[in-house]
């Protein structure tokens, strides 16, 4: 079949009809091992809160819950703009995809910065894993997901690298969908961690 | 109904998604901020919560497009989380 066939071909196929996850299945076991282990964070996080409610609430003022919100906002917006580059290379442009993976990692940048910040403060502040349960599971559950969000930005950094040398094509973007999905559990974590960690008192 | 096609609509579904999501943020950051507690702020925060990681599910990982099976699995997965926190958050007021 020539290309032109199959640029005419290409948009006939539903979409809606497609049985298997986006991306390679690999990727899934691994997304679903991680949702494991944060979730298990996050209940650990939340019964060790009840035998010390007081505490947390008032290590919790301590936060900096402007700097959590903003990276919240920063995350769903990476997450978006990864969604529009898996949305272009269904299109076939491949630079097009590669520039919303350079935006993403960007902002995955922009994450670490002010995450750092925060670390940065609480350490100079004489905080550390040891100062209370609170800031145990505070610094320990952020710096876990700290590391999640570098692992997601190396991946997006080598499927943008991909996309840039026309790597992907609308019939096979498999790898973009994979390290799409990883990025998007990478932002559901933060978005249960965000209120869990520096709201609910 | 040619306003649903691509080249008609006002903004894609996942920038509305994004504009939700935003907005859903916004809510929690301003619970935050009054120093909200008690079951109901906490509940209205763990279900906007929800809301949100199911549309990160649906609209931005794709899994309304997949098999309903790996949609529920995920559901489940923020249920499960979610019921948890509450009901830790229950067992710290007593």
């Amino acid at each position: 079949m020539n290309a032109n066939l199959m640029e005419l071909e290409a948009p006939i196929r539903p979409v809606r009809e497609r049985e298997g996850l986006p991306g390679d299945f690999a990727i899934w076991i691994f997304i679903l091992a991680e949702l494991l282990v944060f979730g298990i964070f996050f209940i650990a996080y939340a019964f060790a809160r009840s035998g010390h409610v007081e505490l947390f609430n008032t290590s919790q003022l301590l936060l900096d819950r402007t700097s959590g919100a903003i990276n919240t906002l920063v995350l769903i917006t990476s997450s978006y703009f990864v969604v529009r580059a898996v949305a272009a290379i269904r299109e076939n442009r491949n630079r097009l995809c590669a520039r919303w993976l350079g935006a993403a990692i960007l902002l995955g940048f922009v994450f670490l910065g002010i995450k750092s910040f925060e670390f940065y403060t609480k350490f100079s502040e004489g905080i550390t894993l040891s100062t209370n349960t609170f800031y145990m599971f505070y610094l320990s559950l952020t710096f876990f997901h700290f590391m999640h969000v570098i692992l997601g930005m190396v991946i997006l950094a080598v499927v943008m690298v991909k996309a840039r040398q026309g790597g992907y094509s609308r019939d096979d973007h498999t790898g973009v969908e994979t390290g799409a999905s990883y990025w998007h559990m990478v932002d559901l974590v933060w978005i249960i961690l965000f209120p869990l960690v520096y709201v609910i008192r | 109904m040619t306003t649903t096609t691509a080249q008609t609509r006002f903004i894609r579904p996942c920038t509305a998604v994004w504009l939700v999501l935003v907005a859903l943020t916004g809510v929690t950051y301003t619970v935050g901020e009054l120093h909200l507690g008690g079951l109901s702020a906490v509940g209205f925060v763990l279900l906007t919560t929800l809301v949100k990681g199911q549309l990160v599910v649906d609209w931005f990982m794709g899994l309304r497009r997949v098999r309903l099976f790996w949609r529920v699995v995920l559901f489940l997965w923020l249920a499960a989380v979610g019921a948890s926190i509450a009901g830790a958050y229950l067992l710290g007021l007593q």
